[in-house]
């Protein structure tokens, strides 16, 4: 076994070569990733912690199967945050349930993300409840959840969406602005009032 | 208690889990790009069979058809051939999008590069030939082809001596001026020719060429020829007594 401080100054990239002669250096990235995939997981999919975890296992062992076919090109993170989606989907179909709302951990996070965003130019100051953050998203089309997510709470750039989604920049955007716009829509007919 | 990164590192232990080793993902990329090109270039050989049954298409047909110019269009052109070309379109399409960084292009930029790269090869290629190869190919192997090719490679609508047209296989030539056919529905007819008959190059009035006749049906299996055109590739036309002078 390593030291897994020998992997804190080492980049997720540095980390995948050392991974393909080390197998143990893999265990330093899923600590890196586990957290974060989880929520992730459980933002895209309303799965409980529980099934995230185990669903995060196969992940991070499909990650090590395929770890000679990640693309240097990208981020490590974009990466496996796609190996994520996939798998997440996956699940679905076998399933065949698609979940009908995204269920938030942090529901004042997400509203944090849109109300710095220009374009929304939301009151930051305006407190929301739970449940309305749940009424708003509950309008919003499933084709645009998971790129608010990927955007206003995983804080990923259009080029980290694009790589994950595997969608083109364009497309992305696109999505990301009619997201936008539904969700104005939403908070309009809805009668929340915010302070510009 | 085990993290998840030991979790997940006994688990790659005990099942003894490799990783996949990295020729297997080159050549899977490989094989798409492989795909994408055989894709394209199959796009082309259709296309380039377009190019080819639009150039040999009789264009001034329609007024024998009974029929506008525009509909004559509507009934030349190649539909089974752009099909074709639509369809390995959409799958070098496909099969870009599966390359690695195939996601990233827009859809119309992955069209356009297909439907131009199909194009551009298929002009060269039926500079090359391959159009008339293709066609003549397929036409001997495939027993419906010419049901359902254009227009002017059909040879039920050549096959109408009512209305002034007549095709067929020259089995005999009788003189100068008449020469025996067995049109494409296995009757036997006597051409006639005149002075004023045209004929087109490059034509041969000999036992075995395919030709086709614009004329007059006079009685029953004889015919009078206003123009004599080679089956394929007519070129220019002239006056048959300039035939027979040099004959």
């Amino acid at each position: 076994m390593i030291e897994k401080d020998n992997c804190e100054n080492k980049t997720d990239e540095e980390l995948v070569a050392l991974t393909i002669g080390n197998q143990d250096f893999f265990s330093c990235l899923v600590d890196r990733y586990s957290d974060k995939l989880t929520r992730y997981i459980m933002r895209i999919s309303a799965s409980t912690r529980e099934d995230a975890e185990d669903l995060l296992q196969e992940i991070f062992v499909k990650a090590y199967r395929n770890i000679n076919g990640f693309d240097q090109s990208l981020k490590f993170s974009s990466w496996i945050y796609r190996i994520a989606h996939n798998q997440v989907i996956s699940q679905w179909r076998k399933t065949k349930s698609r979940p009908q709302v995204i269920k938030f951990e942090a529901d004042e996070d997400f509203l944090k993300f849109i109300a710095n965003d220009e374009d929304l130019a939301l009151d930051t100051e305006r407190k929301f409840e739970s449940e309305e953050v749940r009424e708003l998203l509950k309008e919003l089309d499933e084709k645009y959840k998971e790129v608010l997510v990927l955007k206003f709470i995983e804080g990923k750039d259009y080029k980290e969406i694009s790589d994950i989604l595997e969608k083109p920049l364009g497309t992305v955007a696109t999505l990301i602005n009619r997201a936008k716009k539904q969700l104005k829509k939403t908070i309009k007919e809805k009668g929340f009032e915010f302070r510009k | 208690m085990d993290n998840l990164g030991d979790k997940v590192l006994r688990k790659i232990k005990e099942e003894c889990i490799c990783p996949k080793p990295r020729w297997q993902f080159l050549m899977k990329d490989y094989f798409i790009w492989f795909l994408f090109l055989v894709a394209l270039l199959l796009g082309s050989l259709a296309f380039c069979v377009v190019l080819y049954v639009l150039s040999v298409n009789d264009w001034d047909l329609y007024q024998y058809l009974h029929t506008s110019l525009v509909g004559h269009i509507l009934i030349s052109i190649p539909y089974i051939w752009i099909i074709f070309l639509a369809i390995f379109v959409l799958i070098a399409h496909y099969n870009f999008k599966h390359t690695k960084s195939g996601y990233r292009r827009e859809t119309y930029f992955v069209v356009g590069l297909s439907v131009a790269g199909s194009l551009f090869l298929g002009v060269f290629l039926y500079i090359l030939g391959t159009g008339e190869k293709i066609e003549d190919f397929v036409e001997t192997s495939v027993p419906m082809y010419e049901k359902i090719a254009c227009c002017s490679t059909r040879k039920d609508i050549w096959v109408q001596p009512s209305r002034g047209l007549l095709a067929g296989k020259i089995v005999s030539v009788m003189d100068a001026r008449n020469f025996e056919i067995k049109d494409f529905s296995g009757s036997a007819w006597q051409i006639q020719e005149d002075d004023d008959t045209l004929e087109y190059d490059p034509l041969r009035i000999q036992p075995g060429e395919d030709v086709k006749i614009i004329g007059e049906k006079k009685m029953d299996f004889v015919f009078w020829a206003r123009e004599i055109r080679p089956w394929k590739n007519k070129g220019e036309a002239h006056k048959a007594n300039a035939r027979l002078e040099n004959e």
